[in-house]
């Protein structure tokens, strides 16, 4: 392979999945040197039981910890920075975060506490994250957002990014995985499926990270018919956790993360989760890949397809096929799910002049443009080749 | 606004009750196979006198210990002793149950991260035998079969027949 | 792709890739607010000038903290001897340019001087590190071991002849560097082993019993870059995108089989070399075909989908289903048969090919017994899909000291 510039990755994330995962943990966190982890969850973000399952997991382990189940829609620094207080006072030494929004918490917590910020609501997105933090574990819940394992957290506004963020450890427990929600099941797959596609496609090639996007984009197309269908099938849902972790670790630092960040600008407004957002521009980003460049689609087509159709498909036309089957992927499953996958963002209800600020945010970066245009035609869902014209 | 609440890990007498019950019925079976076979019996000869090994759960246990002193395989109870030459420590009592119900072997669980192995390898790896053949012994052969790599076709049925009934009394006798 | 019940898989080593990713090093450092590296490595390494591009690259380093001292097998001694010199000059990071041998050597001066330990010993096993060590720089100088992300190391103390395994996560270096400039001038029968050392690592994480989806993924990349550049690599040693793809794929091995673990093949090669000074890479090169061959009936799906990341679309096209795992199997003895004419018959294929310094056979046929007995004490056994007993040892043994194929109706099957 051609390497030109400097290629480099780093997932610092241990990865634990399958049966009685969660049970592991006391072992675990004694080999990162903590004996009394505090367990931050959210009742509206996890599925029920999830809580009652991890304290039973640690039954039998002698281990005393804590437990904070308030973390909510308000992601308040003024949260964290009790939290902070109570970490200090009674010497938790590691911190346990269930499910998506519980873990971008814990990760601003992380760094209020071993930082010794003097308080919390000091932390600014340019707080400088240049030294490990304290150990932290994320237990990875149905309807995961997949950045639970990323270098980010997003906190409030804002959004804080270092390799240090990332949790020491991710598992992945059937009994987490499973839930009655396809909604957010299909959401959290096609957020996955989003962030490893493009990841997988990122130029330069990086094969360290496509290690991960291709086990990823595989179990995802294997597992999320089954799982939306079937939520509460234990083999199907653990497989899309398990690529939700990985997505998050194949996120890419620059590189191509046009789905991601579109997912991010407009799941902020609240108008539906990351995935469904993603999941609807993905057609019109990879068609934009296709006629502005800067995108291998061609090397998508191997985790898409299967090694007989892949192995069959000629060079020239492996591009071609990669698109068709994730589109054909996606708006499937936008077509069972209905309401709950809308294909535009006119049907999400989103208002016209909220999409000019979305825009404006959009455009600030250095593929700006691209976006904007990509967000342009998610807004009414004109076929982009029609548009292209 | 929610707060912290402090909490103390919960108990699991029954695990513990089934799994220490498995552990003290294979430590005396170890010690009836290493008189009733003579491939058990020459893995036990090839090892140094004094060889101890236990297998139990962590943090706390339950455990099962067995040593050879004087030439003569013995259980030697459900207690740590200060030194021993292999220790297979299952990471925690639900992985332990998960073993001593055979829902998983011994082989299967080591290559599951289920188990961490102290101790020098070759004695390790005895153990890890000693452990398969009475498995076989101990277990109809549909459960066998999937505890062991290989059931070992190969014995004949005298001795599969024979060992089973003498390993199952002498376990049950203490002998 | 397959979901086992139960898997775990880690890497968590910062990887750098590229033809210039030495001049990184004072910045990654920097990063880890280290300031004061002390460079081990072996005379083999230094002589061949690759620590004076290391130290150019990364800047002014003092030449008294730089030390050749580590003897091909890793000693105990050495490491205490390089501990001492790290603490008396306060140095705060270790950089290990070299081998498996200068890789281990470097963890085990870093568990001393990590946890001011006056008896390696105590930290010996798994599981007996509780907290991250000093930054370490992991800088091979072979496309091989993978050693730069693996988290165990073996230290020999050779008065009491004894071997301390050491296990834990924090003995993954911090930082791997896979610069092309460290294996430039590595000669072609060295590349061919240590290449072919990758690719039993990738190959065999495939179809050991720890394999799982990360793993399986890390290892078809790997088998697909190894193959494709190993032949480069050799035919044109100062390649620089071969070289450089080589290290990458010898990498992504690493972190495929640290966390699948290894099987038949490395067990007995395992004992091959204890039992007659065989170079490692060379007893995986000829041992690989039969690994694949022992374990073909219970890895047969496996082994066949090594084919497409091996030999490419067409290749794999062409072959029906039902015989790719044989396709599989034929390609790695034609790649060895290539290595083999390509170094002048010094890469061998078979046992008895093989020969020790003064030209004589270095396995005679009569220590074959002793290898199948050693293996049973090796504990790469456990990780192998089919039983191994040493009777198997020695089928296997016997067919790879004549060079010919499996007889695999006589393997017994579980």
């Amino acid at each position: 392979m051609k390497v030109e510039s400097l290629l480099s990755f780093t997932c610092p994330v241990k990865m634990n999945s399958g049966n009685k995962v969660l049970e592991g943990l006391p072992f675990e966190l004694a080999g990162l040197n903590a004996a009394k982890p505090l367990i931050l969850a959210s009742p509206n973000d996890t599925p029920p039981k999830a809580i009652k399952i991890l304290l039973s997991a640690f039954g039998d382990s002698k281990m005393t910890f804590g437990l904070f189940d308030g973390i909510d829609e308000a992601e308040d620094l003024g949260t964290i920075e009790y939290l902070k207080n109570i970490c200090q006072k009674d010497r938790y030494d590691a911190l346990i975060a269930l499910g998506g929004r519980a873990a971008d918490a814990a990760k601003v917590l992380n760094m209020t506490v071993s930082y010794k910020l003097p308080d919390a609501r000091l932390l600014t997105a340019e707080t400088t994250i240049n030294k490990p933090l304290g150990p932290l574990v994320v237990a990875i819940t149905a309807g995961a957002t997949g950045l639970e394992t990323s270098s980010l957290a997003h906190f409030g506004n804002r959004v804080y990014r270092s390799e240090y963020l990332a949790p020491s450890l991710a598992v992945i427990d059937p009994r987490l995985a499973v839930s009655q929600d396809a909604a957010a099941m299909a959401c959290s797959g096609l957020a996955a499926f989003a962030r490893a596609v493009e990841a997988h496609g990122a130029v330069p090639e990086n094969p360290f990270r496509r290690a991960y996007s291709f086990a990823a984009i595989r179990f995802i197309l294997e597992n999320l018919p089954a799982a939306v269908s079937n939520p509460g099938n234990r083999k199907a849902a653990l497989a899309v956790a398990n690529a939700a972790a990985m997505s998050g670790c194949a996120l890419a630092d620059g590189g191509n993360t046009g789905l991601h960040k579109i997912g991010q600008a407009f799941s902020g407004t609240g108008r539906g989760p990351a995935g469904m957002i993603m999941a609807m521009a993905l057609p019109y980003m990879l068609n934009d890949y296709k006629v502005n460049g800067g995108f291998d689609l061609a090397a998508l087509l191997h985790p898409l397809a299967d090694d007989d159709t892949f192995a069959k498909t000629p060079e020239s036309e492996r591009a071609d096929a990669a698109t068709d089957i994730a589109n054909r992927f996606v708006s499937g499953l936008q077509k069972t799910a209905g309401k709950a996958l809308p294909r535009t963002l006119k049907e999400t209800g989103l208002p016209g002049y909220l999409l000019e600020d979305l825009l404006e945010t959009l455009d600030a970066g250095p593929d700006g443009a691209r976006l904007c245009s990509v967000a342009r035609r998610m807004w009414d869902g004109v076929s982009p080749d029609a548009k292209k014209g | 606004m929610a707060r912290v609440r402090e909490i103390s890990s919960g108990r699991k007498p029954l695990k513990r009750a089934y799994v220490a019950m498995f552990l003290w019925f294979t430590g005396r079976a170890i010690q009836a196979a290493a008189k009733a076979d003579n491939q058990v019996k020459s893995e036990f000869e090839a090892l140094p006198e004094n060889f101890t090994f236990s297998l139990g759960c962590l943090p706390d246990g339950p455990w099962m210990v067995v040593g050879k002193k004087n030439g003569v395989v013995k259980y030697l109870g459900g207690k740590l002793p200060e030194k021993q030459h292999v220790r297979l420590a299952i990471k925690n009592l639900d992985a332990g149950f998960l073993i001593l119900s055979f829902q998983e072997s011994t082989a299967l669980a080591t290559t599951r991260n289920r188990l961490v192995t102290d101790g020098e390898v070759p004695y390790a790896l005895a153990v890890i035998r000693i452990l398969d053949i009475v498995e076989v012994y101990l277990l109809p052969k549909i459960i066998a079969s999937l505890a062991v790599k290989r059931y070992p076709k190969h014995w004949s049925v005298a001795r599969k027949l024979k060992g089973r009934i003498a390993i199952y009394t002498r376990a049950l006798l203490g002998l | 792709m397959l979901l086992p019940d139960y898997y775990e898989f880690c890497c968590r080593v910062k990887l750098i890739a590229g033809h210039d990713a030495l001049e990184k090093i004072p910045e990654l450092l920097a990063a880890k607010g280290a300031r004061k590296p002390l460079i081990i490595t072996d005379k083999g390494v230094a002589g061949a000038g690759l620590v004076d591009i290391v130290s150019r690259a990364a800047g002014k380093l003092d030449p008294n903290l730089v030390n050749d001292s580590v003897p091909p097998d890793s000693d105990l001694k050495v490491v205490h001897e390089l501990a001492k010199l790290y603490q008396e000059n306060a140095c705060d990071a270790l950089i290990a340019v070299g081998g498996g041998s200068v890789m281990d050597t470097a963890k085990g001066v870093n568990i001393v001087v990590s946890e001011n330990a006056t008896d390696l010993m105590a930290f010996s096993g798994v599981g007996a590190l509780k907290r991250p060590l000093k930054p370490l720089v992991a800088v091979p100088t072979t496309a091989g071991t993978g050693s730069e992300v693996t988290q165990v190391a073996v230290i020999k103390d050779h008065d009491k002849h004894l071997k301390m395994a050491f296990g834990s996560y924090f003995l993954l270096p911090d930082i791997a560097i896979l610069d092309s400039r460290m294996t430039l001038t590595m000669p072609p029968f060295i590349t061919a082993m240590t290449g072919m050392d990758a690719m039993s690592h990738a190959v065999e994480a495939c179809y050991c019993l720890q394999k799982n989806p990360l793993s399986d993924a890390h290892a078809l990349a790997a088998v697909s870059l190894l193959y494709a550049y190993l032949p480069q690599a050799v035919n044109n040693p100062s390649d620089r995108d071969a070289r450089l793809s080589m290290a990458i794929g010898a990498c992504l091995a690493g972190m495929a089989f640290s966390n699948s673990m290894v099987g038949l093949v490395h067990n007995l090669g395992h004992a091959t070399g204890s039992v007659c000074g065989v170079p490692h890479g060379l007893c995986m090169a000829i041992l690989l075909p039969y690994g694949l061959e022992y374990n073909l009936h219970k890895r047969e799906e496996a082994i066949a989908g090594l084919l497409l990341s091996m030999a490419g679309p067409h290749i794999y096209k062409e072959t029906p289903e039902e015989q790719r795992a044989q396709k599989v199997i034929s390609l790695i003895r034609k790649l060895n048969d290539d290595l083999h004419a390509k170094t002048g018959g010094r890469h061998a294929r078979s046992l008895s090919e093989v020969k020790d310094r003064d030209g004589k056979p270095a396995v005679p046929r009569e220590a074959l017994p002793q290898i199948a007995q050693a293996a049973l004490l090796d504990g790469a056994s456990v990780y192998n899909p089919e039983e191994t007993d040493y009777e198997d040892n020695l089928m296997v043994l016997e067919a790879a000291w004549e060079g010919k194929p499996l007889d695999r109706a006589k393997v017994k099957k579980g």
